[in-house]
């Protein structure tokens, strides 16, 4: 009774720890090489539950998936006009030839990305070094990124390594340079800025002139419409005198010049000095002048 | 428990997902305690039966052991999803399915495991500032634009899951990967664009291309990661050459400002100008019809008086000199000389005369007809110059 239950319990520890030591799993993300004394058995590429010889032979796990070079530093290059940049990329790459990996890098992810980041700095380099800075910036970086992305990938291929992607992140000039394009830009606008403003000067002055010059206009164009209403006034004015006058022009002369007179002699201010043999005062010294009777003496 | 028990291998073989829940337990506790019964049945059938109930009862108590070992064990199979998650399961390390919300159970440890992955929960990462847009981080921040400008941007990205199982399999460090991608795919885009593109107009398209250009690598790598939204936080000149570019703002603004004065200089003296010339118009309107009127006046009194004069033109005219003599001789001083009288010198004190006449000179005023004065033209002309001149004295700055 009690060996039988022992020798179940033995049983089942037995199991498992041979299930243990036989039996091991690949996760969906890895592929495992079996290794019998560094000599590799089997590569396994499918996930799932797998066996092996306990104690003769071991398992090493890759990974699988899509993985990074990014050096934190950004690295010094010279473009064809001895201009430095600074540039920065990452590759993604991924381990598709597992025992080609192992083989030739001995499985070690650190060693692969030091030959990659070898290749992929001399690449830039020489791809760089061809270009000047505008079309590392802009007009060229996707050519650059394939041209890249082409000759590692070509370089990598004996490392059992595929490189899926290989890009530019930041492309930037170095400290002393950005101090003069900045000084640069600063120039640029400040030439923006006094064009602006001299603009805006001669617009005000343009609208100023203008402003001045409809003034004129229009007085000068109203006086002139004026003048020659008054003118018109005056001709009327005129021809009405005339007809009037021109009906007896003697007595005409008479009457204006009684008219004259009055208006000319208005004031006390005005003095007359008067002599007592004029006509007006005839009968002021000879009473009987005016008659006709007794003007025989 | 041992992995080779047949039970075992056959659920590590079923694989499928929803009808291993419950009933599948239950069978699975009948199924060990008819084991157990029958291994106790025999060993109790083959005994000598010295102490049966002993053994029995310590047979139960492990029994018992076993069973709540088993339990707790199964138990550790149950997980939970939320609504914004999926579940991953994957037996021996290997995909077998994808749950969505709510309780599930799968076999434990170590036959399956789960992952749970964030699917619709909308990530963030900030690219060029940390948390707050004023905490710039200047290494992510500035960009080279294509006419060799630096720019100062500040972007953010956010993004989901499309594909859980991408997610999890495809990349090392997904999100991470995400970064990168927005870096290098804003980047070439920013060093594609001129600097006034990048800090005025293009702000929007900008953001739309890289969102498409990110979407574009990320689907390459197969990330299952779907780009909801790139947002241009800022985008502006570097601190070192911000004063610059405000003082150019500030000259557009002054130029508007300098064409506005202008403006208001026009509108101001323009105006005045018309209302200047509306009322020289008047005037000279005016002018008409006064001599018009004038002359009419006067030509009609003229004839009036010459129709009289006519009938009689001794005695009138004899009548008007005198009564016009009068009319001068009582308004006017005078002095008479008779010249014949004597030869000697005559001393008249004028001035005297003149500031005597001056006292009484109010109530001597006579009232004569309208005035025949005919200014002809220089008189308003004049004035409006003068007017005019103190006009633009005012109107000049």
């Amino acid at each position: 009774m009690r060996a039988g239950l022992g020798v179940f319990i033995g049983g089942l520890l037995a199991g498992t720890v041979l299930a243990s030591l036989t039996l091991f799993t690949v996760d969906q993300r890895e592929s495992a090489i079996i290794l019998q004394f560094g000599e590799i058995k089997e590569v396994i590429t499918e996930p799932g539950l797998h066996a092996k010889v306990p104690f003769i032979q071991n398992v090493r796990y890759f990974d699988k998936r899509i993985l990074t070079i990014d050096e934190p530093d950004t690295e010094r290059f010279v473009t064809s006009e001895k201009k430095n940049l600074l540039v920065d990329s990452f590759v993604k790459w991924r381990i598709v030839d597992v025992r080609q990996y192992y083989v030739s890098l001995g499985g070690d992810e650190a060693r692969a990305r030091s030959r990659l980041t070898q290749v992929i700095n001399s690449v830039l380099r020489e791809e760089i070094g061809k270009r000047n800075v505008q079309d590392v910036v802009s007009g060229e970086r996707e050519k650059i990124m394939q041209v890249v992305r082409e000759k590692v990938a070509e370089d990598a291929k004996p490392f059992g390594v595929q490189i899926v992607d290989a890009r530019l992140k930041r492309v930037e000039l170095p400290q002393e340079v950005s101090e003069s394009v900045y000084r640069r830009m600063e120039a640029e606008r400040r030439a923006v800025a006094s064009q602006l403003r001299s603009q805006g000067a001669s617009e005000a002055d343009k609208i100023r002139a203008e402003a001045d010059k409809d003034r004129e206009i229009i007085v000068a164009e109203a006086y002139r419409d004026a003048q020659r209403t008054k003118g018109e006034g005056d001709a009327r004015a005129t021809a009405i005198y005339a007809k009037a006058y021109s009906e007896n022009a003697e007595f005409y002369s008479f009457y204006r010049s009684l008219e004259a007179y009055r208006a000319s002699f208005r004031n006390r201010s005005d003095v007359l000095i008067l002599d007592p043999n004029s006509e007006f005062f005839k009968y002021l010294k000879n009473p009987g002048a005016g008659r006709p009777a007794s003007s025989g003496r | 428990m041992s992995l080779n028990d047949p039970q075992w291998g056959r659920r590590g073989g079923g694989g499928g997902g929803g009808n291993q829940g419950p009933p599948d337990l239950d069978e699975l506790w009948r199924n060990f305690n008819q084991r157990l019964a029958t291994i106790f049945g025999r060993r109790g059938g083959g005994g000598a039966g010295g102490e049966p109930p002993s053994v029995r009862q310590l047979g139960g108590g492990l029994g018992l052991l076993i069973l709540i070992i088993l339990g707790v064990w199964l138990f550790s199979g149950f997980y939970t999803v939320d609504e914004s998650q999926r579940g991953v399961v994957l037996t021996f390390g290997k995909y077998s399915q994808t749950t969505g919300s709510g309780w599930h159970w799968r076999l434990p440890y170590p036959i399956q495991s789960q992952e749970i992955v964030k699917l619709t929960e909308v990530r963030t990462i900030e690219v060029g500032y940390r948390n707050n847009v004023k905490s710039k981080v200047l290494r992510e921040a500035l960009m080279l634009t294509d006419d060799e400008n630096i720019v100062d941007i500040q972007f953010a990205v956010q993004y989901s899951l499309k594909d859980p199982q991408d997610y999890l399999f495809s990349v090392r460090r997904p999100d991470e990967t995400v970064l990168q991608v927005a870096e290098t795919a804003f980047r070439e885009i920013v060093g594609k664009s001129s600097m006034d593109f990048v800090l005025y107009e293009g702000r929007e398209e900008i953001a739309a291309r890289a969102e498409k250009l990110m979407q574009d690598i990320l689907d390459r790598y197969q990330t299952g990661v779907l780009v909801s939204k790139v947002t241009m936080q800022n985008a502006q000149p570097p601190e070192q050459v911000q004063a610059a570019f405000d003082d150019a703002v500030k000259a557009k603004q002054d130029q508007e400002r300098a064409k506005n004065e202008g403006q208001a200089y026009y509108n101001d003296v323009v105006p005045k100008a018309r209302g200047t010339a509306s009322r020289l118009t008047e005037e000279g309107n005016g002018y008409r019809q006064r001599v018009v009127a004038n002359a009419e006046g006067e030509g009609a009194r003229f004839r009036q008086v010459l129709v009289e004069y006519n009938k009689a033109p001794g005695v009138t005219r004899e009548r008007m000199y005198l009564e016009t003599v009068q009319q001068i001789m009582t308004s006017t001083s005078k002095v008479m000389i008779d010249a014949k009288a004597g030869g000697n010198v005559l001393f008249l004190p004028l001035d005297k005369i003149m500031q005597m006449s001056a006292a009484g000179l109010a109530e001597a005023m006579p009232s004569v007809k309208p005035s025949t004065e005919t200014p002809m033209v220089p008189e308003p002309a004049a004035r409006s110059r003068e007017t005019l001149r103190s006009r633009d004295r005012e109107g000049r700055p």
